[in-house]
């Protein structure tokens, strides 16, 4: 069991970082990604490809980071112009796009063979034995220090724009807000922690490939983001933590089920996740914590 | 080789018209983009398969017994899941529908796993027309997609089932003002949309093959047809499917075919970029 801490711990600093960006765009600025996967790839190739050239971990992570955020941006700013309702399905496209790449750009990516051998950040520092805890580690103070951030964010006035923008673009508009470069703003923000995620994926695994970046990945960050509660920061890392013990509790299904096949597996875990959301949206639709709401006790007359 | 690739086109682009027409006619009513539909287009394939190969029913027998299994289950999901949501903004019905589009898809990968399959069709040479090669699947296709949209062109614009979904598509208030009622619109709705993409998945599957991906690879040519054509228009996203199906092809005379699948992603960013409301449709004022 101690071995498998660092595991979970690891999975669990990509898990809340997928959670706090999606929570920045969906939760805070009513944006829906459904290409999670792809910009958390995008994340992963960029930070091992660069390590693998040589470059230091760390300067490769900040890398990802900032390619990811400009990438979201962009994609952002191509929907977002005009009709907001269709980003999801254009997030979407751009997951499908980066992904065609990730297969078929053999000469940067080796396609669905993989990229082995991604070095680890501080590997050089720490004894073989403590490499997974240490990782652990590193990544769950990177982890803490977005979620900082992102809070920073979310109460500034930055926050408050974001959330306007969210509950009445027209009215926020009316009051001198500039919609469209306060939403780009937040994807590009939002980026940079998928950007982190990817490259922390990379790193703890050492081996990518196209496959491992599926739309599991955007499922499981919707659930994370619904159960914690829309807009709360604190509530995402609760409900992050809650569904991937939940994933990696069902992995024991297969002793349970000996009946079942590792295909059928993998599929009724991805049902339970459907059905998750589904059961959230009507029964809970708040999650467990709700948004911080910065009301002044003056403009509420207090309680 | 031109006249070819126009009439691959038209092909694809009719096969995916009755997908975006079931996501365009759903979204006119509820204001909701349903990302089921990948879902359900492979339930319908599978339906269909069930009866085909399973119990050995001729394949048009199987296909209408599929599409009306895959209209049910739309009524049903509506009923149990975008019914229960009510005052839900678009973007949660959205979430919600992937949801749905994740119970789906495994449902049909836990009972038939992941391998490839096809159906209980005998091969036949493809026709040869001058110069042209079509095939008796394309042939089949073709026919079938058009019937049903002619069919569909009826109900909406020659029937009071059509008239009242057109009313609540337009103005839900004024329509229920009016003595309609919403929930057997909406209904009415899902059936349909259900009955046309599972029929889709039945000809996708005749053309290609059957897998738990069938649905999910035809996402995003189906919401960049239904963008083009201006979602919530049911004559655009026809027309807005047979451009893309043409386009498609004709993108494979100069691009690596490895990213055709690219193509509806980039058409869909154009578009949007440039004239979000669609090809056909008119500016609308922002209020």
């Amino acid at each position: 069991m101690m071995g498998y801490l660092p595991t979970l711990l690891s999975l669990l600093a990509v898990a809340i970082a997928v959670g706090l960006a999606l929570n920045m765009q969906w939760g805070l600025g009513g944006l829906v990604n459904f290409g999670l996967a792809g910009f958390y790839a995008v994340g992963a190739y960029t930070a091992a490809l660069l390590s693998l050239a040589g470059v230091p971990p760390l300067a490769a992570a900040f890398a990802a980071m900032v390619v990811t955020a400009i990438l979201s941006g962009l994609v952002s700013f191509v929907s977002l112009r005009l009709a907001e309702d269709h980003l999801a399905i254009v997030t979407l496209g751009f997951a499908e796009l980066v992904h065609l790449a990730m297969l078929n750009e053999i000469w940067l990516t080796r396609g669905s063979l993989g990229l082995p051998g991604i070095p680890r950040p501080l590997s050089t520092f720490v004894a073989p034995a403590y490499s997974d805890l240490a990782f652990a580690a590193l990544a769950l103070a990177l982890v803490a220090l977005v979620y900082v951030l992102l809070e920073c964010l979310a109460i500034s006035p930055f926050g408050r724009a974001l959330r306007a923008v969210r509950d009445d673009d027209v009215v926020a508009a009316t009051l001198g807000k500039n919609v469209l470069w306060i939403r780009m703003q937040a994807f590009g923000v939002s980026g940079a922690a998928l950007g982190l995620a990817g490259a922390l994926h990379a790193f703890y695994y050492n081996y990518i490939d196209p496959g491992q970046f599926g739309p599991i990945i955007t499922a499981t960050a919707f659930m994370a983001v619904i159960m914690g509660g829309r807009g709360s920061n604190l509530g995402v890392i609760i409900g992050a933590a809650t569904v991937l013990l939940l994933i990696e509790g069902s992995r024991f299904l297969k002793d349970a089920f000996l009946f079942l096949d590792a295909t059928q597996i993998a599929s009724v875990r991805l049902m339970l996740i459907g059905l998750g959301l589904i059961l959230l949206l009507i029964f809970r639709p708040q999650g467990l914590l709700s948004e911080r709401r910065a009301n002044s006790k003056h403009l509420t007359g207090g309680p | 080789m031109l006249s070819q690739t126009l009439v691959n086109g038209i092909a694809t682009g009719l096969v995916t018209a009755l997908p975006a027409l079931a996501l365009t006619l759903v979204f006119g009513v509820m204001r909701f983009a349903n990302f089921a539909i990948g879902a359900t287009l492979t339930f319908g394939a599978y339906a269909a398969y069930y009866f085909n190969v399973g119990l050995g029913l001729p394949l048009f027998v199987s296909a209408v017994i599929s599409a009306a299994i895959t209209a049910a289950l739309c009524v049903l999901v509506n009923r149990l899941v975008y019914q229960n949501l009510p005052g839900a903004s678009g973007i949660t019905l959205l979430v919600a529908s992937m949801g749905v589009a994740f119970l789906l898809e495994n449902f049909v990968r836990f009972i038939y796993g992941n391998s490839v399959r096809g159906y209980q069709i005998q091969a036949v040479r493809p026709w040869r027309l001058l110069d042209l090669r079509i095939s008796q699947e394309q042939i089949v296709n073709i026919a079938v997609a058009l019937g049903c949209l002619a069919l569909i062109w009826l109900l909406l614009y020659r029937t009071s089932m059509g008239r009242a979904m057109r009313a609540v598509a337009d103005n839900p208030s004024l329509a229920a003002a009016r003595g309609i009622r919403p929930a057997r619109v909406i209904s009415g709705t899902f059936a349909l949309s259900g009955a046309l993409t599972g029929l889709a998945g039945v000809l996708i599957g005749v053309d290609g093959a059957v897998e738990p991906l069938s649905g999910y690879n035809y996402i995003i040519p189906v919401f960049a047809a239904a963008i083009l054509g201006g979602i919530g228009d049911p004559v655009g996203a026809v027309v807005g499917a047979l451009v893309l199906g043409v386009v498609e092809e004709m993108s494979s005379l100069v691009l690596p075919s490895t990213y055709r699948s690219g193509i509806a992603f980039v058409v869909m960013a154009v578009v949007l970029m440039v004239r979000p409301w669609g090809l056909f449709g008119t500016e609308p004022i922002k209020k």
